[in-house]
């Protein structure tokens, strides 16, 4: 086993592709970096294949950068590094 | 085996699809078919995020040419034809009654026939001698009774006209109706901006002055405008499990596998558009002008729609007194490699208004790829045809 602490991230997810390539885009050019993953069943609902990942410390940030151009964050939750 | 057929010395068809295509076209979707290989919205592996990605981009690009705030709006469709058929039957119901004018193409003809029999009530307006729609007439229609919407071309694919659709936006408006537009003619050729033109929903090919490849459209819904869905299906994710189509656009109207290489060579071509756009539609228009007015000078025919110096998309269609089209299209092809194309275009409810149901037409599409010399053959050679 290895002894590397395990980090956790924030994830938001999307109801559409087209909204969650637009909040990637959209943070990317803001400075925010964000991973697309697939999305984790733990965030449940009706959300698209693609979900985003975040640094915890950008979340709050970025959560309101999106609200802003009416892109809503359809589910939010958070996942451990593997 | 024979070797394959020639391609045409002149190709002015450009009003049925564009020929031949914008290199960055052709490249566009030589790279969705090698590198986007993944199922767009289906996957987050990099493969089908890219295909995921380049649709993304596509939508951005064609919404910036059209004039649609949000892309979200500007749905892909697998033509203009899907298209009309979504803003038709997904809004008209039994009993509503929509004002229509008498240019229309199948595409929007066929549905409303079908509405009709569903207990739609259809009010044809009459276009004029040179197939404009009078938005007055329009006025006086949709003021006898409530109309849920008026319908109208962009420009005509048999006379080139270009309707008056901010004009006939404002009187739908005015009393209450919506402005569903058949934009097929308009995109590309014209300089257009769906949003200040007031459309509620305007449907487009991909193939025609938009450069694309064929098998992909465009559909704009207005933000507030809950058209039924025609098509029901896949759209990925997690909503799987419900027995409903998502709310949110665009995966609402774009149900099953995305085509991938259509919509990114659309995407491609409306770059173009947008880059070549300006310079293409001055020379289009001068092609336009020499053709029309060359073959007013050939005796014996008749150019149909407004007279030279009046706005029209690059479509000049011509009868002539004593030679049919159908023989004058044969020889042009034949003779002198010449691709137009001859019958009713689709549109016989346009040929019935302008009185060439019974003979058809002759009709050139003028295009990006069209150069002096292309006219100025096939005027020579109308002009040998009907000499002879
Ligand atoms: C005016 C008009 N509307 C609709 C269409 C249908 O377009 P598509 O064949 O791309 O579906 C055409 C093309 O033929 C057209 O000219």
């Amino acid at each position: 086993m290895s002894g590397r602490q395990r980090r956790t991230f924030v994830v938001f997810g999307f109801t559409t592709t087209h909204a969650a390539l637009a909040a990637e885009q959209l943070l990317k050019d803001l400075g925010v970096p964000v991973t697309p993953i697939p999305s984790p069943k733990s965030l449940g609902g009706a959300l698209c294949g693609i979900a985003l990942r975040l640094d915890p410390v950008d979340a709050a940030r970025a959560e309101i950068l999106l609200e802003r151009v009416e892109l809503a964050v359809a589910a939010r939750g958070e996942i451990e590094d593997v | 085996m024979p070797g394959p057929t020639p391609r045409p010395v002149a190709y002015l068809d450009h009003g049925a699809t564009s020929w031949p295509k914008p290199q960055q076209v052709v490249d566009a979707v030589v790279r969705a078919l090698t590198d986007l290989g993944g199922n767009p919205g289906r996957g987050a592996y990099a493969m089908a995020l890219d295909a995921s990605r380049a649709i993304f981009e596509a939508r951005r690009t064609c919404a910036e040419l059209l004039g649609v705030p949000d892309s979200r709006d500007l749905l892909f469709q697998p033509g203009c034809t899907a298209g009309c058929n979504l803003m038709l039957k997904g809004v008209l119901k039994p009993g509503d009654r929509v004002v229509v004018g008498s240019m229309e193409h199948n595409a929007v003809a066929r549905p409303l026939e079908h509405l009709a029999r569903l207990g739609v009530e259809v009010v044809v307006v009459n276009a004029d001698s040179t197939g404009l729609v009078d938005p007055d007439d329009v006025e006086r229609q949709v003021r006898a009774a409530p109309a849920r919407a008026v319908v109208c071309q962009h420009a005509s694919n048999l006379t080139g006209t270009v309707q008056l659709i901010g004009d006939l936006a404002d009187i739908a408006h005015e009393h209450g109706a919506l402005m569903l537009v058949d934009g097929a003619q308009g995109a590309g050729h014209l300089d257009i901006d769906i949003s200040a033109l007031g459309a509620d929903a305007y449907a487009t090919s991909g193939h025609k002055g938009m450069l694309g490849p064929q098998g992909v459209g465009l559909l704009y819904l207005a933000p507030d405008l809950d058209a039924q869905t025609q098509i029901e299906g896949g759209t990925g994710g997690g909503g799987s499990e419900s027995p409903d189509m998502p709310p949110e656009r665009p995966d609402r109207y774009e149900a099953g596998t995305a085509n991938t290489p259509g919509v990114v060579g659309l995407g491609a071509a409306a770059a173009f558009v947008a880059a070549e756009g300006p310079e293409q539609r001055r020379r289009e228009a001068e092609l336009t002008r020499r053709l029309h007015e060359g073959i007013l000078e050939i005796e014996g025919f008749h150019v149909l729609g407004p007279p030279p110096g009046v706005p029209r998309v690059p479509i000049v269609s011509a009868v002539h007194d004593r030679v049919d089209a159908d023989r004058i299209a044969f020889a042009l092809d034949r003779t002198y490699g010449i691709a137009a194309r001859a019958g009713l275009h689709c549109a016989p409810w346009a040929h019935r208004t302008i009185g060439t149901i019974d003979c058809g037409a002759i009709r050139f599409g003028v295009g990006w790829s069209n150069s002096e010399e292309h006219v100025e053959l096939a005027l020579r050679a109308l002009q040998e045809i009907v000499s002879s």
